[in-house]
């Protein structure tokens, strides 16, 4: 008997890893970021992009590839204040999302960590581990994305099918 | 396997943690200190049976570095004992 959940391993997303303080990266890029997450390990979305709250003073924001250009112009890396960093790393996660009833038990096959709704909510975001690898989990829509590193796609890719087979 | 609870994260398996070593004594001016003292700092690490602070890195989850109590003789994460602080 198969699971009941649809996996998609995503195309390139524009992402930059953002650290610094709150106020100093908000003086220097507020106005191009989505409001900033008012809790740790949780994210926000507007305009397109979600910004991710995934560490003391680290954030990563995610857009649409297309719009790559107009946020490396919008955020300027190259101008940012000393205790700011923006750093474009669009090249170095792969995203698979899983969705489906049966997503959260995929889910419980690859990933330790407790992803119950009461305790992973709606806008839960975290670095933790995915078939024993770094991955950032989060929550989306009818189940989960998780991101890995890109040269490990092929490998998650091969676990996620014998997973669900 | 340990639980360890990050101070950011809240309680995560062990294996999303690096082990960072013991907590040592503070490092010596090397230009005062004598040389047993300093081989000393350099070599000999705490070793105790009990209770012994360690430092431990969140490297795949958050990246914060934090500092438990772990009893040797148990495994299990303890509460820093009195004499400490």
């Amino acid at each position: 008997m198969g699971y009941n959940v649809t996996i998609n391993r995503q195309g390139l997303s524009a992402l930059f890893d953002l650290k610094g303080k709150k106020g100093a990266m908000s003086d220097h890029a507020g106005g191009i970021l989505p409001v900033f997450p008012d809790q740790h390990n949780t994210y926000t979305q507007s305009a397109g992009s979600t910004l991710f709250h995934i560490g003391r003073n680290h954030w990563i924001l995610r857009g649409d590839i297309s719009a790559e250009d107009t946020l490396i112009s919008t955020l300027k890396p190259d101008q940012a204040p000393s205790d700011v960093s923006i750093v474009q790393v669009s090249d170095t996660l792969t995203f698979f999302s899983v969705v489906g009833a049966d997503a959260a038990q995929v889910m419980s096959i690859a990933c330790p960590l407790d992803l119950h709704s009461s305790v992973f909510g709606a806008d839960a975001v975290t670095y933790t581990e995915v078939f024993g690898l770094k991955a950032l989990v989060l929550r989306q829509e009818g189940g989960f994305e998780f991101a890995v590193e890109q040269s490990f796609g092929d490998l998650i890719q091969d676990y996620l099918d014998r997973a669900i087979a | 396997m340990l639980r360890i609870t990050c101070p950011y994260c809240g309680s995560r398996n062990e294996s999303e943690f690096l082990f960072g070593g013991p907590v040592g004594t503070e490092r010596p001016d090397p230009n005062t200190t004598s040389d047993a003292d300093w081989i000393e700092y350099l070599t000999v690490k705490p070793n105790p049976l009990g209770p012994v602070q360690e430092r431990w890195w969140h490297a795949r989850g958050c990246g914060e570095w934090l500092t438990i109590w772990r009893d040797t003789r148990t495994h299990d994460i303890v509460e820093a004992p009195n004499d400490t602080e």
